[in-house]
């Protein structure tokens, strides 16, 4: 097996287990918000992203498998949330990490690796994640909204360089990992591309969507620019 | 015009999925704000997961927060 090819199945492998984790926490998320705003549509769009997540985990697999990568394991359902919230703004800390941040990203990830040309089984694999992934990124800002059309969200600010730091994998700054273009066909973004999409995502549409809806952003540009100048 | 195309997909069409219900109450909203923090079980980080729970300022307080790993 050579270099790219071990690259590109431990990122399957890798994604594999972020689905599976998904799956949990969306389920679990789902359980949670009938219990301060039982006319939520967000619970219904996170229990069919929890079933997507797990479908998604066996496409990823299955493609790790066919790089030669064992499946990624068992995945554990990771409590992020500060001990210090209550539980409807735990409930939202999470959310917005999980859906406006990470699913947001994922998103721009996808789109961007449906752009090059990649191998047609690994085209089939993306273009169906990436029609789910639309409705996960979505549920999260679903969610904001609500909670910003009754109460003040406005705290979450301090609280978005810790989700973002969370986010990023270790390498991801200064430079990014460096990674051959060939990548690109196995549905693997290089480092320094990877890098990129990440930082126009966050100042484009992450940010301004957190500001759209009273949270200052000024936390997180500072984080941001600490990492990138 | 990709993340353009972004904004307007996933941060305003989810804004108005979100709104397009009825809303939660500020009533409910102050009753699960009464409920205490040491009511829930959050805030651990078994191993094993790719989220990672750090405080804000990197180190190792006792309130930390994380985020999710993705693609």
């Amino acid at each position: 097996m050579d270099a790219v090819q071990r690259a590109a199945g431990e990122a399957w492998a890798f994604r594999a287990r972020v689905e599976r984790e998904a799956a949990s926490r969306f389920a679990r998320l789902a359980a949670a918000i009938p219990a301060f705003d039982p006319a939520s549509p967000v619970p219904a769009l996170l229990r069919r992203a929890a079933a997507d997540e797990d479908r998604h985990a066996a496409l990823c697999a299955g493609l790790s498998a066919s790089y030669g990568c064992p499946g990624g394991g068992g995945a554990t359902d990771v409590r992020i949330t500060p001990r210090s919230l209550g539980p409807r703004d735990a409930v939202l800390y999470e959310v917005v990490a999980a859906c406006c941040i990470t699913e947001t990203e994922s998103v721009a990830t996808l789109a961007t690796l449906l752009g090059e040309q990649a191998e047609p089984r690994v085209r089939t694999v993306l273009r169906e994640i990436a029609r789910d992934e639309v409705v996960h990124g979505r549920m999260g800002w679903a969610h904001l909204a609500r909670e910003a059309a009754v109460r003040d969200v406005s705290f979450l600010a301090a609280w978005v360089p810790s989700m973002l730091a969370g986010t990023v994998e270790e390498g991801l700054f200064p430079a990014g990992e460096p990674g051959p273009d060939e990548l690109l066909r196995h549905g693997v973004l290089p480092g320094p591309r990877k890098k990129e999409i990440f930082v126009r995502t966050l100042d484009e549409v992450v940010l301004p969507g957190l500001e759209k809806l009273g949270v200052s952003a000024a936390p997180a540009r500072a984080w941001i620019s600490q990492r990138i100048s | 015009m990709l993340f353009k195309k972004l904004f307007q997909l996933l941060v305003l069409g989810g804004a108005m999925v979100g709104t397009a219900s009825g809303c939660a109450t500020p009533g409910q909203a102050q009753a699960a704000a009464d409920n205490k923090p040491e009511d829930r079980d959050g805030g651990s980080s078994p191993d094993g997961g790719t989220a990672k729970a750090q405080d804000a300022d990197g180190g190792a307080a006792a309130d930390a927060g994380g985020g999710v790993v993705g693609w």
